[in-house]
């Protein structure tokens, strides 16, 4: 099972060349799950920021059909 | 970013730190599972397909992981398949059968069966194939370990597992398999209509199918076939009894991390034995030699007696050796005891769970506080260590409530409730709904919950800290291994050197080669170990190196598989390794393969994550859908005469799916809205999450796009159920909540006093928070929670408001004061719940409700002027006395009034529940009777200045059509008819009998007259009633004015006059006053801050506020003005007098008219009969005076009414006798009464009308005329003052 040493020493360092190469794929992986994490949380305040600017419009426009009720006593204004 | 600029990595990657600076607010909190719209997860795991890179290995290892490859695609596989089963869903029930052989479309009928059913049926074949191919694989795996030279050798941990999954893939296809007739009865559809097409034509096709049937239709084929192959294997049950062992001991030392790994753990214990015990071979004689533990078996089935399969199917694996061949029950106290099992009791576990969460998520936030407040590259080996810890305990946790939840479920599954158990249970409750819906008690329902809530809440925070505790995660793995490999494997390697211990030399040096990371890239060859001397004195520096990144899936299981070897306590050879080995070095390498068993998982964080916390299995219910499937049936509803037809009706009303009271997730959801605990409100959401979880099952592991499509409509419909709920719950707790701080303070003490029922205020509740949510995730759609429940609560304000004005609109006048009480407390709760939903202006809302935004009046004013005309004018009876108009309910001058009925609403569009509006209707009807200041106050507050303008508008029509037209007519025909043409003053010596006397005579026609008491009398106070409303709004609406104006005094800088001691300066003290309150001044804040139309506009509202009382502006005035100028006929004021002067005895003017009806209803009454007072009350003598007013002849009545002569001439003689049945004291009385109320009605009126005149300037005008003097006293220059004539 022993290995002649130019053999071994050719794996090894195959070896240690995989655990750099792995290395670099985790620190991708890692930047692409903190982007996915980036993407997540942006979602979430973009909605939270949408909901509130979609609230404020919608009190404006129920605003203006009421005003425009008021102001055209029945007549549709077009 | 241009596409051909290269970006370096190390830019790239410092961009994507930057990402992390970004502030990115949220501003809901978070109380829903794990919410994210993109989901990231890289998978390392490759199967041993890179095993061949580590040659350095030890190459019997190698080749295992060959065949751990091999076997890992066939169990991959057979998961396929039992999803096969499971998902199944009879076809054969939606096919047409040819009803007789002479059908015509017979053929067609069957061809398109072979078509349709053709593809599913080649499933089954592929499932018949592949459980003959995996078993003979696995009798094959087993016969080559049963080898007796192979018996002696080690067989890996991994390995064992290996075969245990392929024993619970047996055991779980077999069971679906039985379990699942829809399989078989589709199969025999397809197989009737083959064989009549002969489409099988040739042998080998016939047999398949032949062989298939047999397969499908024979309970137990698997299981059996395993047996029977495993039996002709000699020795095989010991290797199955190192499979049982190794799943006992994993097992107990809690090797597994999720749940789903446990119960196979358990499955494979109680098969195995099954598959175990047999002729040849008797557990219970191996359990004698120690082989077997089933005490401790016996203790985990007893444990957990329902293994979870998928869904609503599970597995008792204790039946597999009740029915094995030497069953012994003695052996097994605990299973086959009668005594409920831990695991059909969730209250048991709680109270450790809620310790352990605690803990957890103290520790959790401590760590999390630290880490964002803190900032490093990366932490120590120790801080790794403890974050890895972490993460790990954490999922732990998570599996184990995971497991709580899932194995409880499937326990009450298999144990039915029924209407003894469960008195809320119904008879005729369906089987799932009595496993489900009447299966858990209220109390278990919220453990549920919150077992739940716990578990999706835990997993938000884990999910969150992802990156920190997988950075964390790595560099602890890799630390720990390398460490392990470089520096603690030097001692055992360098004395088994020196021994000349070959194979534990080789062995170490591979597990070295395969996995070091060197710092120089080979291995330091000088280092003494490796030639087995001693380090030298100095020692042997050796710098291990730090990386963030873990070993490969197969790096790990080669070094753990190698390491294993050398601890095993078996080997091939006579003596095993471990004797070569010292003890101390042992323990290191025991305790190394003990903690990196985890790491596979912990390197898969968020695969792990997200199996520790799935909870989907809850929703599906393929077998009671089976099973149920065509026993219920609905009868055709539709009403004719049923025929042939409705039968096929009836078949296709089939249930396909339950309805949602018998889904656990609403199940849970519903309980929180029912019971509306404040303690779980908050979690609402997290069993709705339960949804997410089946979805997502559906899709990537079921991949069914029916279960999907399924769980997407049961969705839409719970959710627009809880949205309905909710917002009902919410807006009639703020109502109660209004409606509680709006009740009268003292009525709540003396009601509690009394002991009448009263809640005291709502209990208070979490909706707040539920009220922020903005986006709530659900099937990857994000809802805006807050936005549903606005619009469903503002349309419950405008409906609260218009009931609130229907319920008016059904009452009378009085109902006025409730009303405002009503939109008080609407108000109120508009206001309360302003405060986290956008709801309309409740000014709007209001005139919305009262139809008051296209059109200028309002309900409430249209119907105040509605009850004044039909209902109040004719029926009320004014008393000054007390102020107050009441209903007079004797006699009625006009039709009874009929209005809507009022409409019917639940409490909480009322006052928020039943007791308040007990509370509120008692304290109401107080109002209810009579029409006093109150009800005037509130009528001006809801009128407004325009609806009373309206309102007298309108009254005064009445009033001209009153004084025009039947008051006219009957003046008219009184004075031609009735009245005496001359009516004297008799002279004192007749005395008061006869004056009496005298003017019954004279005014007989009048007395006599049958129209007077009643007809004219009621045109008379409905005309008074008019004028004494007029008279009471404007006082009312003086008094709202003050207010008003009191209320804005401080805006406009009137400042009450300060007290002042002695020595202090008023002026002063008032400066200083006027600078304190300098910011509240409108007028010059304007000036300074706005534009100068603005500060116009303040100016302008300034002073209008501060005349709006100042110029005596008077409603009443004007109403009597216009009064005066309805009075333009002659007929009341008779032809000039013929002496130029005035009529003294002439009875032209219609003040005469007036005398004799007041002598009319000065005729005291008998006791049953009813007096004027009563009948027609004050409002008639308004009337009257009014009009002697308006027509300028107060004086003449004054001086020359009769009844006043009577009284006059009374006073005088204070005679009293009955004369023509009048009791003549009596009748003095009543006039001296009436006499009162006229010059007080006289002085209130003459103050409105002659508020502009100066008395002194008015006496200009008038021409006095020198008294006549009497022929007999002309000597006499006496004057008597006219002032004085009067008594």
């Amino acid at each position: 099972m022993a290995v002649p040493s130019g053999r071994g020493e050719n794996v090894q360092k195959q070896i240690q060349q995989d655990w750099v190469n792995r290395e670099y794929i985790e620190i991708i992986t890692i930047s692409i799950k903190k982007i996915t994490d980036f993407l997540n949380s942006f979602d979430l305040s973009c909605r939270s920021k949408l909901a509130s600017l979609n609230e404020k419009l919608t009190i404006l426009e129920r605003k203006i059909d009421y005003l425009e009720a008021c102001v055209t006593k029945g007549e549709t204004l077009t | 970013m241009a596409g051909t600029d290269r970006v370096s990595m190390n830019d790239a990657l410092s961009n994507v730190e930057v990402l992390d600076e970004l502030p990115l607010p949220d501003e809901q909190p978070c109380i829903e599972a794990q919410p994210c719209s993109v989901v990231y997860q890289a998978n390392f795991d490759t199967n041993f397909e890179d095993r061949n890179g580590f040659v350095t290995g030890i190459a019997k290892y190698i080749e295992e992981a060959t065949v751990h490859a091999n076997l890992n695609e066939l169990l991959d596989e057979g998961q396929e398949h039992a999803v096969m089963l499971y998902t199944w869903r009879c076809c054969s029930r939606a096919i047409p059968q040819p009803k007789s052989n002479e059908q015509p479309n017979r053929v067609e009928i069957y061809e398109k069966t072979v078509e349709v059913l053709a593809p599913e049926v080649n499933k089954l074949l592929n499932f018949m194939y592949f459980q003959r191919k995996a078993i003979d694989r696995f009798s094959q795996e087993v016969k080559r370990l049963c080898h007796t030279e192979k018996r002696k050798d080690f067989v890996s941990e991994a390995y064992l597992l290996t075969l245990g999954k392929f024993i619970n893939m047996f055991a779980v296809l077999d069971e679906l398999k039985n379990m699942k007739s829809s399989v078989k009865n589709d199969y025999s559809t397809y197989r009737r209509a083959a064989q009549f097409l002969k489409v099988m034509s040739d042998s080998q096709t016939l047999q398949e199918s032949q062989n298939l049937s047999m397969f499908l239709a024979t309970q137990n084929k698997i299981r059996d076939t395993v047996k029977e192959n495993l039996e002709k294997v000699p020795g095989y049950e010991e290797l199955l009894a190192d499979v049982v062992n190794i799943c006992v001991h994993m097992f107990e030392s809690k090797m597994y991390l999720t749940p789903s790994e446990k119960h196979m753990l358990v499955k494979v214990m109680g098969f195995g034995l099954f598959l175990m015990d047999s002729d040849l071979c008797n557990i219970n004689k191996l359990d004698q030699k120690k082989k077997l533990r089933l005490d401790k078996i016996d203790r985990i089935f007893k444990n957990l007696e329902v293994v979870p399969l998928f869904g609503d199917m599970q597995i008792a694996p204790f039946n597999y050796i009740k029915r094995s061949k030497h069953f012994d029950a003695s052996k097994w106290p605990l299973s086959s005891s009668q005594t409920s099992s831990p695991q059909a009791d969730l209250m048991v576990h709680l109270p450790q769970i809620r310790e352990d969460h605690v803990k957890y998520i103290s520790e959790l936030a401590r760590y999390s506080n630290e880490v964002t407040t803190t900032y490093k590259e990366c932490g120590s080996d120790m801080e790794n260590k403890e974050t890895a810890d972490l993460a790990l305990r954490g999922l732990q946790l998570l599996s184990e409530w995971t497991s709580v939840v899932t194995e409880l479920y499937s326990w009450k599954l298999l144990h039915p409730t029924d209407h003894h158990q469960n008195k809320e249970c119904p008879k005729e409750a369906e089987e799932y709904e009595r496993a489900t819906r009447y299966n858990y008690t209220d109390e278990e329902k919220f453990a549920l919950i919150e077992v739940i809530a716990m578990i999706k809440g835990l997993q938000v925070l884990m999910a969150r800290m992802e990156t920190v505790f997988t950075d964390a995660i790595r560099r602890n793995i890799y630390a720990e291994l390398q460490d392990f490999v470089q520096i603690i494997l030097r001692e055992p390697l360098r004395k088994a050197i020196k021994n000349k211990k070959d194979l534990i030399r080789s062995i170490i040096m591979s597990v070295r080669e395969t996995c070091a990371d060197w710092p120089r890239g080979v291995d330091p060859n000088q280092d003494p170990a490796l030639k087995g001397k001693k380090d030298p004195e100095s020692g042997f520096n050796l710098k291990v190196p730090r990386r963030n990144v873990g070993p490969s899936s197969t790096q790990l299981y080669m070094v753990r598989t190698m390491l294993e070897c050398l601890i095993s306590e078996k080997s091939g050879g006579k003596k095993t390794l471990r004797k070569d080995i010292d003890g101390t070095y042992l323990v290191q390498i025991d305790q190394f393969h003990k903690t990196s068993f985890f790491w596979n998982y912990l390197l898969s964080f968020s695969e792990y994550l997200q199996k520790c916390c799935d909870l989907s299995q809850l929703w599906y219910r393929e077998f009671y859908l089976e099973m149920t499937m065509g026993r219920r049936i609905n009868k055709c509803t539709v009403r004719h005469h049923h025929n042939e037809e409705c039968n096929d009706l009836i078949t296709m009303e089939k249930r396909i799916q339950f309805p949602i009271d018998m889904s656990m997730p609403w199940i849970l959801t519903d309980h929180i809205l029912k019971t509306k605990e404040p303690s779980m409100m908050e979690y609402v959401l997290y069993p709705l999450d339960l949804y997410n979880d089946s979805a997502l099952y559906a899709l990537t592991i079921f991949r069914k796009q029916f279960l999907y499509d399924e769980v997407e409509a049961e969705v839409n419909l719970c959710f627009d159920q809880f949205v309905y709920k909710l917002s009902e719950q919410i807006f009639g707790y703020y109502k109660q909540l209004a409606a509680s701080i709006f009740l009268d303070k003292r009525f709540r003490v003396e009601c509690s006093a009394v002991g009448a029922y009263l809640l005291p205020y709502p209990r208070a509740n979490r909706y707040e928070t539920l009220l922020k949510q903005r986006h709530v995730q659900l099937l990857g759609r994000s809802i805006d929670l807050n936005k549903l429940i606005t619009q469903r609560i503002n349309a419950d304000m405008q409906k609260s408001l218009d009931l609130a004005i229907s319920k008016f609109e059904a009452g009378d006048i009085t109902g006025v004061v409730e009303l405002d009480g009503l939109l008080q407390v609407n108000r109120l709760c508009h206001k309360l719940l302003s405060k986290w939903l956008a709801l309309d202006d409740f000014d709007s809302m209001y005139r919305e409700a009262n139809h008051n935004v296209l059109a200028p009046y309002g309900r409430i004013t249209l119907h105040v002027f509605w009850e004044l005309n039909y209902d109040f004018l004719p029926n009320y009876v004014y008393n000054a006395a007390t102020n107050r108009f009441t209903k007079y309910r004797g006699i009625l001058f006009s039709q009874a009034v009929s209005r809507d009925r009022p409409p019917q609403m639940s409490h909480h569009y009322l006052w928020g529940t039943k007791q308040l509006n007990m509370a509120y209707t008692t304290q109401y009807s107080q109002y209810s009777g009579f029409v006093g200041p109150q009800h005037f106050h509130t009528m001006c507050k809801l009128l407004g200045y325009q609806g009373i303008a309206v309102v007298m508008e309108e009254l005064l029509k009445i009033v001209k059509s009153l004084i025009q037209g039947s008051l006219l007519q009957f003046t008219k025909t009184l004075m031609e008819e009735a009245m005496p043409k001359i009516c004297k003053l008799p002279r004192y010596d007749y005395g008061s009998p006869g004056v009496l006397e005298y003017y019954h005579a004279q005014l007989n026609d009048i007395v006599q007259y049958p129209d007077a008491r009643t007809e004219l009398f009621h045109n008379f106070r409905e005309f008074g009633n008019i004028i004494l409303f007029c008279l009471l709004m404007e006082q009312a609406l003086s008094q709202e004015e003050v207010c008003d104006l009191l209320q804005a005094a401080p805006f406009q800088n009137i400042l009450p006059r300060p007290f002042c001691k002695e020595g202090e300066k008023l002026e002063a003290k008032q400066k200083r006053l006027e600078a304190k309150y300098q910011a509240l001044q409108i007028v010059p804040n304007i000036e300074k801050l706005g534009t100068a139309k603005q500060a116009v506009i303040s100016r302008e509202g300034d002073l209008l506020t501060r005349e709006r009382l100042c110029c005596g502006l008077s409603i009443f005035e004007v109403v009597l003005n216009r009064l005066r100028s309805f009075l333009d006929d002659p007929v009341w004021v008779g032809p000039p007098p013929a002496n130029g002067v005035m009529n003294i005895d002439e009875c032209t003017e219609f003040h005469r008219l007036w005398s004799a009806l007041q002598f009319v209803y000065c005729i005291p009454v008998s006791e049953n009969e009813l007096t004027v007072e009563e009948m027609f009350g004050e409002g008639l003598h308004w009337a009257g005076c009014t009009m002697i007013v308006l027509l300028g002849q107060q004086r003449r009545f004054e001086a020359l009414d009769f009844c006043y002569h009577i009284l006059r001439v009374q006073r005088v003689d204070m005679k009293d006798q009955v004369i023509k049945r009048i009791d003549l004291k009596r009748m003095c009385d009543r006039i001296r009464r009436f006499q009162v109320l006229n010059s007080q009605i006289f002085a209130i009126l003459n103050k409105f009308l002659k508020s502009g005149e100066n008395d002194e300037l008015s006496v200009e005008h008038v021409r006095c005329f020198p008294p006549p003097i009497h022929p007999s006293l002309s000597s006499q220059q006496h004057y008597h003052a006219p002032d004085h004539v009067r008594p």
